[in-house]
């Protein structure tokens, strides 16, 4: 054969001297590779490191809040503590009076369902202690209120709150409030005593808070919030690391190509990862610093106690970009990058179960405290640790099952059923279920720890129920301690304000058993607050059996008081003729259940009549806006220290409120950044197979053909990735709810709405995704350049 | 008599699962021979290349480099090999598209130790010689597929390798714009000595070679060198 005319044109530059580099240096030279390769790669290149650094940067913000919580809580603890009177002591026990003195006593009050706590001062002396914030102790008549309060005050509207403590001469700086948004204030007072609920003291701070232990089941609830929400965050990371994998398999076949071996590949895959996760960090910062400017305008915390605690920091800019490179050496172990392409080693090789498992049993084996039913108050530190570490693993378990789920599951589904939407989908699946799982776990480990909280509130709630349950009566508002002073006769006066009535609640003993008794007098319709007294009219008497035992046979005669009292001299006969009245819970129980108790109108008193120990119950006018917050004014003008209840109280209603809001905005936020990551890898997945997409269209596949397969890649593995998490979840709910000792109960409607969300926001996902289908769609996808 | 080749593979099988696709093929390339090898799609012509060249393993025979066995060497010594002794052009490119083609084309240099500056001074020398300096500053995905080709026997001979595997490489391209790349692959492996492998199973383009072999089956037969 002979060779075609070749043009000679020089032999070409010549070749550098080949300069083996150390290897440090080669280590640097090929992570430098990588920087370089991770930030270059035009619009399209640029576009996927924006998205990969927006997907750490989210979480890697989230991680930075949940860094900071622990630092707020600090700060705000510590203005507390500063601040802090001693608790009330018995009289015998109080330091004495002296120019460097003051008295003290916490009331707490509402404004339209919101708190209030406040102190009542009585300074008593010129040298009296000044509490932080404070520049001068208001005298009687006189309050100092925090600015939230004093806006709260000043805003339209508000004429149910306005001189409730009296004249405000000045506000509270913010050394000497919890948070900006803090609703208090100190009133001055001229009738405190030791002798009743005062505490006297010549300092404020340094003394044991008056502020109790949280609850038990709320701080756990908080630590299992904590666990639940930070977990997908975690899982989002991970995942936001790998998109765009298959462009850097691509890239790094090309590098082999050239001469790169497998181990340098990976040191230039770690370079591109850690130049990403650094820009995701910084990206992370960026909203982290935006959040601190937003936050303090939605929730009471002042800028400067938003610093995340150092240690924490630290923990983030070391282990996301630790974990971004683990994750993407993890993933390169199941491809083998050749100068040819790559080659997928999962291809062939089912995934195994065994070591699935291995987390989420060893989660189990953590929660095993919970299958005793025992309350989260008695576990031992070291299980206050373990159980939310078990809850953890088990939802770990989550995000490994479902890989080994959706693959078990779609190898026995059969492609020629259905469509070819379904036949393109499952076949899709059949052979690279990975991708499109990674997406999906993100959602199902949250919907699983969300499904678990949702359980845990709702059992909260019935829990909270039980305990506060009354009778929805006539009745709205209780004013304890009124203990039959006149003054409470005012109220009657007061705007919304359409009853009033006294009654009065005595502790006694029966004296043939020295069982403790409890009698209310009132009138009918005061009674029937608190127990069902159908017919009554003056002069019935009711009893509630205990819980064990029975009450006073008739012509037994008990005091109306305990011995020793005021009322102890007055005594009172069981009539024959009495109603019995279901046993009423909740209200006086002790631990040996429920006491035997009386309910007594006046007229079977026959004149004998305790006013100690006594309330007012006042019925307010519904047509009348804000009448109880007129009755909270009017009270505390009567006596400050006074507090003013709602009949129905709430128990740990409010509170829950607030948890199941945090809740739903922490859902929100979750399935937000779950959605951007679906969205990203449903990209992603379409640019990389944009000619085939072009030749399915080309030989006359329909659009909505393609976007229904596009749909359902992903809707197969959500429905088993949700089914996986309801199980899990529902099955956490009843372990946690036996733990915190609620009624175990099931939260179909938490399921459903959760479960719904997710899937609308698979929909939302598929739906954004489709317009770069139908561009990708177009001829000229068919193009190689 | 010939000088002894440079490049043997001898008696080599491989197969993909139950497909065989070399059988007992032999080969050799001599020192500036210019080689093709030809034949049907899925005659394994390509395979026979990829393993010439240590990319693939094959599950019998031997190549020889220099009288070096490739086979037994480590994925290490292998890619040094590639680095520094072959240059590889394919019918797409198989350019990194984050990197400019300048920077393609220095890639191999930089990987060798060789600084950036003196790098990309060697690689314009190239992509000049090959007549698509204007792209230098480009990606290859902003380069027409002739101009991508030429970037890619710039990034292959940058090195000065004593052999370019080529698989195809006007595959993608019309017969103007392949004349073209071919006629500079050819001259360039001349100019610098380099032997060249060629897998096509287009006439017009082993046009260019000194020699051919023909795959069919995985079985090889060559023909004498004409010199």
């Amino acid at each position: 054969m002979t060779a075609t005319a070749i043009p000679r044109t020089g032999a070409g530059p010549t070749r550098p001297p080949h300069r083996p580099r150390p290897a440090l240096a080669q280590w640097a030279a090929d992570l430098a590779l990588g920087v370089r390769l991770s930030v270059s790669g035009g619009r399209a290149g640029w576009v996927r490191l924006a998205l990969i650094a927006a997907g750490i940067g989210l979480g890697v913000t989230m991680l930075l809040g949940a860094a900071t919580a622990p630092a707020v809580v600090a700060a705000q603890q510590a203005r507390v503590d500063d601040r802090s009177a001693p608790l009330w002591v018995p009289p015998e026990d109080a330091m004495a009076a002296g120019p460097d003195t003051v008295l003290t006593e916490v009331v707490r009050s509402q404004f339209r369902g919101s708190d209030i706590e406040g102190v009542l001062v009585h300074a008593e002396g010129d040298e009296a202690p000044l509490p932080p914030g404070v520049e001068r102790l208001p005298g009687p008549g006189e309050v100092v209120l925090s600015p939230a309060l004093a806006e709260l005050m000043a805003s339209n509207g508000a004429d149910a709150l306005r001189g409730r403590w009296g004249e405000a001469i000045g506000t509270i700086g913010p050394e000497g409030l919890r948070g900006p948004g803090e609703l208090t204030f100190y009133a001055g007072s001229d009738h405190l005593s030791v002798e009743e609920l005062a505490s006297r003291t010549d300092r404020f701070g340094g003394v044991e808070p008056a502020d109790a232990d949280p609850d038990p089941a709320l701080l756990f609830l908080a630590v299992v919030a904590t666990v639940v929400l930070l977990l997908p965050v975690a899982i989002f990371v991970t995942s936001a690391v790998r998109f765009g994998g298959e462009a850097r398999d691509r890239r790094l076949a090309a590098l082999r190509l050239v001469g790169a071996d497998a181990r340098m590949t990976r040191r230039v895959a770690a370079g591109e990862t850690l130049t990403e996760a650094v820009l995701g960090l910084a990206v992370g910062g960026l909203f982290f610093g935006a959040l601190r400017l937003v936050l303090p305008r939605v929730v009471s915390v002042f800028p400067g106690d938003l610093r995340p605690v150092p240690g924490l920091v630290a923990l983030v800019v070391v282990l996301v970009p630790v974990a971004a490179v683990v994750v993407t050496m993890s993933a390169m172990q199941r491809v083998v990058v050749e100068p040819l392409g790559v080659v997928r080693r999962s291809g062939d090789r089912r995934r195994r179960l065994w070591w699935r498992l291995v987390l989420p049993v060893i989660g189990l084996v953590l929660l095993a405290p919970l299958f005793g039913g025992r309350g989260a108050s008695s576990f031992s530190e070291l299980e206050q640790v373990t159980v939310p570490a078990g809850m953890g693993l088990l939802l770990l378990g989550v995000a490994l099952l479902l890989p080994w789920l959706v693959e078990a599951s779609v190898r026995h589904l059969g492609g020629g059923g259905g469509g070819v939407a379904w036949q393109l989908s499952v076949r899709r699946l059949q052979l690279d279920s990975g991708t499109s799982v990674r997406a999906v776990s993100g959602i199902a480990v949250s919907v699983a720890g969300l499904l678990a909280l949702n359980g845990i509130v709702a059992g909260l709630e019935s829990g909270a129920a039980d305990v506060t349950e009354r009778s929805a009566t006539e009745f709205q508002a209780e004013i304890y301690g009124t203990d039959g002073d006149p003054r409470w006769e005012q109220l009657a006066d007061v705007r919304g304000v359409r009853e009033i009535t006294m009654t009065s609640t005595v502790q006694t003993t029966d004296p043939a058993t020295g069982a403790t008794v409890w009698i209310d007098i009132a009138e009918c319709a005061a009674l029937a607050v608190d127990t069902e007294v159908g017919d009554c009219a003056d002069g019935d008497v009711f009893a509630a059996a205990p819980t064990n035992g029975t009450v006073p046979t008739a012509g037994t005669t008990v005091d109306l008081g305990e011995p020793g009292s005021a009322q102890a001299a007055s005594t009172w006969t069981v009539p024959d003729a009495l109603t019995t009245v279901p046993t009423v819970t909740g209200m006086m129980a002790s631990p040996e259940g429920e006491p035997a108790r009386f309910f007594i109108t006046p007229g079977a008193l026959e004149g004998v009549a305790p006013t100690t120990d006594s309330s007012t119950l006042v019925a307010l006018d519904p047509a009348v806006p804000d009448a109880m917050d007129h009755v909270r004014t009017a009270a505390a003008q009567i006596d400050a220290s006074t507090h003013v209840d709602p009949v129905l109280t709430e128990g740990l209603a409010p509170i829950l409120a607030d948890i199941r809001q945090a809740l739903v905005a922490g859902t929100a936020a979750l399935l937000l950044l779950i959605g951007a990551s679906l969205l990203v890898n449903v990209v992603e997945q379409m640019r990389e197979r944009r000619q085939l997409l072009a030749a399915l269209l080309a030989f006359g596949v329909r659009r909505r053909t393609l976007s229904a397969s596009v749909l359902l890649q992903l809707a197969v593995p959500v429905v088993l990735g949700l089914a996986l998490a309801a199980v899990t979840g529902t099955g956490l709910s009843t372990l946690l709810q036996s733990g915190m000792e609620v009624p175990v109960q099931l939260d179909w409607a938490g399921i459903g709405t959760t479960s719904g969300v997710a899937a609308l926001v698979v929909m939302l996902t598929t739906a954004a995704s489709l317009p770069l289908l139908w561009r990708l769609m177009r001829p000229e996808g068919l193009r190689a350049e | 008599m010939l000088d002894a080749p440079l490049l043997v593979a001898d008696d080599l099988s491989l197969s993909y699962g139950e497909t065989r696709a070399l059988d007992s093929a032999s080969v050799q390339v001599h020192a500036g021979e210019v080689l093709a090898l030809m034949g049907p799609s899925g005659s394994g012509k390509s395979t026979l290349m990829h393993c010439l060249a240590g990319i693939l393993a094959p599950d019998s025979g031997t190549v020889t480099y220099d009288g070096r066995d490739v086979t037994t060497m480590s994925d290490v010594e292998r890619s040094a090999l590639r680095r520094t002794e072959f240059g590889f052009v394919f019918q797409f490119g198989q350019l990194v598209p984050e990197l400019t083609c300048l920077e393609n084309v220095a890639l191999p240099l930089r990987m060798t130790g060789t600084r950036r500056r003196e790098a990309e001074r060697v690689a314009t020398g190239w992509l000049e010689r090959l007549e698509v300096g204007d792209v230098a500053a480009k990606r290859p995905g902003e380069a027409s597929g002739g101009q991508g080709q030429r970037v890619a026997v710039a990034r292959a001979l940058v090195t000065r390798p004593r052999v370019v595997f080529a698989d195809e490489p006007t595959g993608a391209l019309d017969s103007l714009n392949g004349e073209r790349v071919m006629q500079l692959l050819v001259a360039a492996a001349r100019d610098t000595g380099a032997a060249v492998v060629l897998v096509t199973h287009e006439a017009r383009v082993a046009a260019y070679s000194d020699g051919e072999a023909v795959v069919r089956d995985g079985r090889v037969r060559q023909a004498e060198l004409a010199r």
